[in-house]
């Protein structure tokens, strides 16, 4: 991919830098250790930490918000443990991921993958419950990422049925849990979401 | 010994797929003479989903403060919980800006910072102590065992307590018990994929094969896991990996609480060994 420099957003590293887990990203000197030991690299070699933290430190904006990479990052911390820039990658993954939400949300860019939305559903059940409940957590991002209520039990369904059949014949998926275990003090939670939700 | 009694803070999961996670961590800490209190209304500490720190701090704030108030020290069986937790503590205590905006929220998020958030492993192993632990072995688990244990129980190391490269606090309770901790160390602290397993699946079923597959090779009996996210990949995933790659591995996985439960004679079926879900009767059969 050819860089154009006349696209290129300089504002861009600032933006991470006061997003929350961003602020090391310009001590980064290139070394590709988070990248040479990062366990998805290892499954998905086109998948390169280093790269989007140049690409970002460049102002490729839309290249890194819309790519499907900064999704494949499953938050170990094994890069920021190794850093010897101190830079924190996992952390400034979430923040990178966090303002892809946010660009989305205001139509701003296209993102494929359906962490978001899974997210999203996530954050919901806590805001609403105080605690996961994962049967609508499940029903909500089926629902979402299949477009439909038909849609997504049906995916839900192929997706989850074994492993439900086997979660429920140990016990472990009974009455109790198709209904939420809402806390008594949902309220502070409630306000925690108003007041801390970016 | 000086702790004898702690706030726990059982996690999500422990009323359903992690269910046995929370009864072994019950009755092993019953048998260690710990009275476990369960945190009065806690609240979700927003596992890995929930990625803005300030929130993740927010949300703990409220479940640390419930704790502080009855001063005592926070326990969690959760590496994620546990990970959550801790990271606030040390947020809120470094940073009084944020600390005071957090606390101006709600008079619920008045945390003073001054009590500490612990993984349930921690407390065992440096806190009761190996010599106070056999003393109160009853039986012997002569088990060839392949000690997982993930991400947040090293890493990252300012917040870990175990060594993030070569943890050994698992090693050391196996052998204590007359187990044999088979050679691991290049996939003990490799990510199962937990975060990704329901948004990109195939790659989590990779990364969770990889450990599985190396627990095999190595002929252990069953993998001792800390984690209930890491469990649900190994344990009741397992068939369904089986079944993707067309491979046979049938590898128990135990939480590091049932495991040695079972070490200090704590019947099997007070350990939920009943609600793993690959078989766990062949490990049963083998302590003596």
């Amino acid at each position: 991919m050819a860089i154009k420099t006349w696209e290129l957003d300089p504002k861009f590293k600032y933006e991470i830098a006061a997003t929350p887990g961003g602020e090391e990203i310009m001590k980064c000197f290139q070394c590709s250790t988070c990248t040479i030991g990062c366990p998805v690299t290892e499954i998905v070699p086109s998948y390169n930490p280093r790269r989007i933290i140049q690409m970002s430190l460049l102002g490729m904006k839309k290249e890194v918000l819309e790519s499907d990479e900064i999704w494949l990052c499953a938050i170990c911390q094994t890069c920021s443990e190794r850093c010897p820039q101190d830079v924190k990658i996992s952390d400034l993954m979430g923040a990178i991921r966090r303002i892809a939400e946010k660009e989305a949300e205001e139509g701003k860019i296209e993102v494929k993958s359906v962490r978001p939305i899974f997210d999203k559903a996530f954050a919901n059940q806590l805001r609403k419950y105080g605690r996961l409940y994962e049967v609508g957590l499940s029903l909500e991002y089926y629902r979402k990422a299949h477009k439909g209520l038909i849609s997504g039990l049906m995916a839900m369904q192929k997706d989850y049925s074994k492993l439900g059949m086997r979660l429920f014949k140990h016990g472990k998926m009974g009455p109790r849990s198709m209904l939420p275990e809402k806390i008594k003090r949902t309220d502070e939670v409630k306000k925690i979401f108003e007041k801390m939700g970016e | 010994m000086a702790v004898t009694k702690l706030a726990y803070y059982p996690g999500c999961p422990s009323g359903t797929h992690a269910i046995e996670q929370d009864i072994s961590t019950k009755a092993l800490f019953e048998k260690l003479g710990i009275e476990l209190v369960e945190v009065e209304d806690w609240n979700c500490c927003g596992a890995v989903e929930i990625e803005d720190p300030h929130l993740v701090y927010a949300l703990n704030a409220r479940n640390l403060a419930i704790a502080e108030k009855d001063n005592l020290d926070i326990a969690t069986p959760c590496s994620i919980c546990f990970y959550n937790l801790e990271r606030t503590n040390r947020a809120l205590r470094e940073d009084k800006d944020l600390s005071a905006k957090i606390r101006g929220i709600d008079p619920a998020l008045d945390y003073k910072g001054t009590i500490r958030a612990r993984h349930t492993l921690d407390v065992i192993v440096n806190e009761v102590g190996l010599d106070e632990i056999s003393k109160k072995v009853v039986k012997k688990v002569p088990l060839k065992v392949a000690p997982y244990y993930g991400c947040y129980i090293g890493r990252p190391s300012e917040i870990g307590f175990d060594d993030p490269d070569n943890p050994d606090s698992m090693d050391r309770l196996i052998e204590l018990i007359g187990g044999e901790v088979v050679p691991f160390s290049q996939m003990k602290t490799k990510c199962c994929g937990g975060p990704l397993m329901m948004t990109k699946g195939d790659l989590a079923f990779e990364m969770t094969k990889k450990i599985l597959e190396a627990a095999k090779a190595k002929g252990a009996d069953c993998i001792v896991t800390a984690c209930p996210l890491c469990h649900m990949l190994l344990d009741a995933k397992q068939p369904d990996i089986e079944e993707k790659y067309s491979i046979k591995i049938e590898m128990p996985v135990l939480y590091i609480s049932q495991l040695l439960g079972l070490a200090l004679g704590i019947d099997p079926k007070k350990l939920g060994l009943d609600k793993n879900i690959v078989s766990t009767k062949e490990i049963e059969r083998k302590v003596i």
